[in-house]
């Protein structure tokens, strides 16, 4: 039986004294990615329907391999940011929701490498 | 914790129908969610007519008329009947709101009563307000300073003062709250709008020297960040206030002390 008091469980185990971090990377992110989505798909525009070389010569430039590795980052931040929310939104019981967290940000930074060497290997190997 | 459906022993049965008396000439259905604890049975909604030429305006009038000549054991709570003490909010035509303040002629067809959604129901259109009134508490509504006490009160400019406007008109009746998706799911850790505002209203507060304490008891990921700007608060409060945008500037304050 619980026996705690209201106010008891309305205090719980305090504030994390954290969120202002998750809050203000998910705007930023959110503002970067305007002009980068923006670039993004002129740039896909311009490509598209090119051949491998012609694409491999565009992502040599500095320019689009590093506005490239900056959309993915953004992109793929903004994604976990999201993902976390609707996670500690909707998935119960705690326990789950935690494991769910661990496996996001895991495959978020393990996809998010992945595309960024997949982008410099095209920019520089050709 | 999410819930699409409601569990089986809390699914709407369909309730009583009592006919207004002969002769009645402005009558009016009401549709009203009822639910005895005594009874182990399923809430069901019961339906009462009512003869408008008989009553005030507004449906807390209807309830009263219901309560005093229909069905003495429909229970609400009701103090004021001017929107002051904040104690009558219902979901009324599917928008939280004070009965006092809605006028009748506001709803067509049926006018149908719930409690307010997602608390516990203690009988008919009473909820348990024990969590937000403990909520309430652990934001420690008081002044809070370091200043000893002076002779006479303590001062505050007519423009300091204007900060508290939109604030200090909350009559705590949790019809933003109850409205909130965010303090449906996760109300046993976020706030909620009622409480932010309240919060907002300690904060800005010139007079109080506590900021700091506050804002650092605010900052968290449940309590104050669960607010995704879902904007159902501002238009379930009945005295106009906007919740938001008191949690937005509280989102603010945060931002000014950190960059
Ligand atoms: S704006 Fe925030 S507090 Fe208001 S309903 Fe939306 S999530 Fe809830
Ligand atoms: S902000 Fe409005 S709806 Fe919310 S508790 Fe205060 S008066 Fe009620
Ligand atoms: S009776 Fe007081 S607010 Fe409605």
């Amino acid at each position: 039986m619980a026996m705690r008091s209201a106010l008891g469980r309305a205090r719980g185990i305090g504030s994390a004294k954290d969120g202002f971090h998750h809050w203000w990377i998910e705007r930023l992110s959110a503002i970067a990615l305007v002009p980068l989505t923006l670039w993004f798909a002129s740039a896909v525009i311009s490509v598209a329907g090119a051949d491998y070389a012609t694409f491999s010569a565009f992502l040599a430039k500095p320019w689009n391999a590093g506005l490239m590795i900056c959309f993915i980052c953004a992109g793929f931040l903004h994604g976990k940011m999201g993902m976390e929310v609707i996670v500690e939104d909707y998935v119960e019981p705690r326990c789950v929701q935690v494991a769910v967290r661990i496996f996001l940000n895991i495959a978020v930074y393990v996809l998010g490498v992945i595309s960024v060497v997949s982008v410099l290997t095209v920019a520089v190997r050709g | 914790m999410v819930q699409f459906v409601l569990p089986r022993n809390s699914r709407v049965k369909p309730g009583k129908s009592h006919k207004a008396p002969a002769g009645a000439k402005n009558v009016k259905e009401f549709h009203i969610y009822r639910y005895d604890p005594d009874e182990k049975k399923n809430p069901t909604l019961d339906i009462f007519e009512v003869d408008l030429d008989e009553i005030g305006p507004m449906v807390l009038d209807a309830l009263l008329k219901i309560k005093d000549d229909i069905d003495p054991t429909l229970t609400f709570r009701r103090s004021c009947r001017e929107g002051i003490c904040g104690s009558c909010a219902m979901c009324i035509d599917g928008i939280n709101t004070l009965a006092c303040l809605k006028p009748i002629a506001d709803v067509k067809g049926p006018v149908k009563i719930y409690p307010l959604p997602h608390l516990e129901v203690i009988k008919d259109l009473v909820c348990d307000l024990d969590h937000l009134y403990a909520q309430y508490a652990s934001i420690e509504p008081w002044m809070k300073t370091k200043t000893p006490m002076p002779k006479q009160e303590r001062l505050q400019s007519p423009e300091e003062r204007e900060k508290l406007d939109g604030l200090w008109e909350c009559v705590l009746c949790f019809c933003c709250a109850t409205s909130c998706p965010s303090y449906w799911w996760n109300g046993h850790r976020y706030l909620g709008p009622s409480i932010l505002l309240q919060a907002a209203r300690w904060v800005m507060d010139t007079r109080d020297e506590g900021q700091g304490e506050r804002l650092d008891d605010l900052e968290d990921p449940f309590k104050l960040y669960r607010c995704h700007t879902i904007l159902n608060c501002v238009k379930a409060c009945p005295r106009g206030l906007n919740p938001a945008k008191a949690i937005a500037d509280l989102k603010v304050l945060m931002m000014e002390r950190i960059l």
